[in-house]
């Protein structure tokens, strides 16, 4: 178990890929934002890369655990440390009953750490999934962020915990940060030239754009787009400005929502459903990057991509996320 | 077809008799959007038709497919594409869309849900308070403490005349999304049609149960939350995240594609003693009849002299109204 001493800004219990088959009913999947971090922190303690543990964003969480664990830390590196000890990142640790982990703030990339355990995180899973939705308040621990005096449950290792002790990520395997986040991303379902000009999707697709400082779990948004952006001069029935149109189901993870003159992209609790045109989606291989981009810090870049190439990508993460990551 | 970078029409039908054309847009790795005809248009017909080539779809039980999301003129399949190609799922919707050829083999499966509402209740009167103190003193669509008036105003009509449209029509549900447990509520009676601005800005708390209306859509919120449409009462609760009552035994939500709501008037104590017996003592029935809508029937009946005629006076009251409700 762990007890909360200080929560932090924000901890979520976060699962892969989320509460999936709920878009219709008003569900986002939520899950990890960054699924490569909760992935190879899971795959360095045992579980399977999905399994539910502590997504850490900004930073400053503070708890003491109470019983024998093996964990594992991946993420930006928030300058972690065990009664007071630094301890290392992407590494499978040894904790006992007692001791304390303490994190500091985020590094100069990334964003959001994740703590796995031998076991997983022991909450009910609601709907098919432990994930959290924060702005719908339900799922993960009592719907929540963790606050203090929260006990966190973990299941049973089924692993032995000292063979598990120790290990290591190939260095190849542990993923590159940046402050220009590069989000492959296929065009649609509303491109040109109905919607979008030729001139606005080329910009759309070369320009870099400040991720917005009102970022959050349910969407990233950028900088604005210009009026030449628009094919159209209103959104007929759908409302009067152009990125209107009649409600239709937002296709997320990673749809990029135009509301107004805003790209918004909508990512883990985004609404399900709206009356705004969507020009692209980030490919879901690359969803994980959107979560270590840090809102007001970091730019991002769409690079387009290709279903084939989206599909591939898909493959090569299952791989990235398995046992032939450790070293 | 062009061969543009940003091309995203990987598919069409072509316009029949029954049915509009098909376009299959691409929407990401894991989705594909299927939108019925290019024109932005919001008519009944078209979701009768898609919710029950939605039906078929699911009923083919397609690995991979993930869920689908009918929105009132599209539909979004969510799939996983590492278990089917987007090419199969493509050719499995447009055997779906052939096996219904005319307009007579649009049958769709619709339960009725009688819902009593409390019209101008204490409740969602003190969500309209809480606005006009904290978010805009000024809002012009709050006369004498709450919405219905300004509704009424919008379409020419009284406050009383408002409430007996609302109860006077079936109310189809074209799909859930937005918030959890929500439905997008349709009139099914075009003379019934009322049509009234949202809130700007919006409210920041509504209760649970509260219904309202945007646009022409009625909403009933399944949770506390914010919201921007206009408050006229409160029904019983149409959600329970818990899942402890029978009705929600399988999942918290109440409402299913293509469910037609039928509003009744009570007291608002009478609604209010109905939550008890939904969330604490879990023995409300709740009134449901299974049904269907035949979309040749409906169309007829829509397209008949009395009813067109009946549509017509509202929109001319509409029109005079608009001129003289207020902007928000």
């Amino acid at each position: 178990m762990l007890k909360i001493i200080n929560g932090g800004i924000e901890v979520l219990v976060e699962d892969w890929p989320g509460r999936l088959g709920y878009l219709g009913k008003g569900m986002s999947a939520s899950g990890a934002f960054d699924n490569v971090g909760l992935g190879l922190a899971n795959v360095l303690v045992g579980n399977p890369s999905g399994e539910a543990g502590l997504e850490i964003t900004g930073g400053f969480l503070e708890a003491e655990f109470t019983g024998d664990h093996v964990i594992a830390l991946a993420g930006t590196d928030m300058q972690p440390t065990i009664n007071g000890q630094p301890v290392a990142m992407w590494t499978a640790l040894k904790v006992s009953a007692g001791d304390v982990i303490k994190f500091l703030h985020i590094a100069p990339t990334g964003f959001r750490c994740y703590l796995a355990v031998a076991g997983g995180v022991d909450v009910p899973a609601y709907l098919g999934s432990k994930s959290t939705c924060i702005f719908g308040a339900y799922g993960g621990f009592d719907g929540r962020a963790l606050k203090p005096g929260d006990e966190v449950k973990f299941g049973a290792s089924s692993a032995d915990l000292s063979a598990l002790a120790g290990r290591k990520l190939k260095a190849e395997a542990i993923p590159q940060y940046s402050n220009e986040w590069v989000l492959r991303a296929i065009p649609g379902p509303n491109t040109c030239p109905d919607y979008a000009t030729q001139e606005g999707m080329d910009l759309l697709f070369s320009r870099v754009s400040k991720i917005q400082h009102t970022s959050n779990r349910s969407a990233y948004r950028l900088e604005e787009l210009p009026a030449s952006f628009f094919a159209r001069a209103d959104g007929g029935v759908g409302g009067s400005h152009p990125s209107n149109i009649i409600d239709h189901a937002y296709a997320i993870r990673g749809a990029l929502n135009i509301c107004g003159n805003t790209p918004i992209l909508l990512v883990a609790d985004g609404p399900t459903l709206g009356g705004y045109m969507c020009a692209l989606n980030v490919i879901n291989a690359d969803l994980w990057k959107v979560g270590q981009g840090a809102p007001g810090r970091d730019y991002m870049q769409f690079q387009l991509s290709s279903q084939e190439e989206a599909i591939e990508e898909r493959k090569k993460q299952k791989q990235w996320l398995s046992e032939d990551s450790l070293a | 077809m062009s061969q543009g970078r940003f091309d995203v029409i990987l598919d069409t039908m072509p316009e029949t008799e029954s049915r509009l054309e098909v376009l299959f847009r691409q929407a990401g790795d894991g989705f594909v959007q299927v939108e019925y005809g290019r024109e932005q248009r919001a008519m009944l017909q078209d979701s009768f038709r898609m919710l029950a080539v939605n039906d078929i779809i699911l009923g083919k039980n397609l690995k991979g497919l993930i869920e689908t999301v009918p929105g009132i003129r599209t539909n979004l399949l969510h799939f996983d594409p590492e278990a089917v190609d987007v090419r199969g799922l493509i050719d499995m919707v447009k055997q779906a869309e052939d096996s219904m050829p005319t307009i007579d083999d649009v049958v769709l499966k619709s339960r009725l849900i009688h819902l009593p509402i409390a019209f101008e209740d204490s409740e969602t009167k003190k969500a309209v308070a809480k606005y006009q103190k904290e978010v805009r003193p000024d809002a012009p669509n709050i006369i004498d403490g709450y919405n219905l008036e300004y509704m009424a105003m919008c379409n020419g009509i009284t406050a009383e005349e408002c409430k007996k449209l609302i109860l006077g029509t079936d109310w189809f549900n074209s799909g859930g999304g937005f918030w959890p447990g929500g439905a997008f509520l349709w009139p099914t009676d075009p003379r019934c049609a009322i049509v009234v601005p949202k809130y700007n800005p919006p409210r920041t708390w509504t209760p649970e149960g509260a219904v309202g209306i945007g646009g022409p859509c009625v909403f009933t919120y399944t949770t506390p939350t914010g919201g921007g449409y206009q408050l006229f009462g409160r029904t019983i609760p149409v959600f329970q995240f818990a899942c402890k009552h029978p009705m929600f035994k399988d999942g918290p939500f109440l409402y299913r594609n293509a469910d037609r709501v039928r509003f009744h008037e009570v007291s608002e104590k009478e609604v209010v003693e109905i939550y008890g017996h939904v969330h604490d003592k879990t023995d409300y029935t709740y009134e449901i009849d299974q049904g269907e809508i035949k979309a040749k029937e409906y169309i007829a009946w829509f397209n008949s002299e009395e009813v067109q005629k009946g549509a017509a006076e509202l929109k001319a009251k509409q029109a005079e109204g608009t001129k003289k409700a207020p902007r928000l």
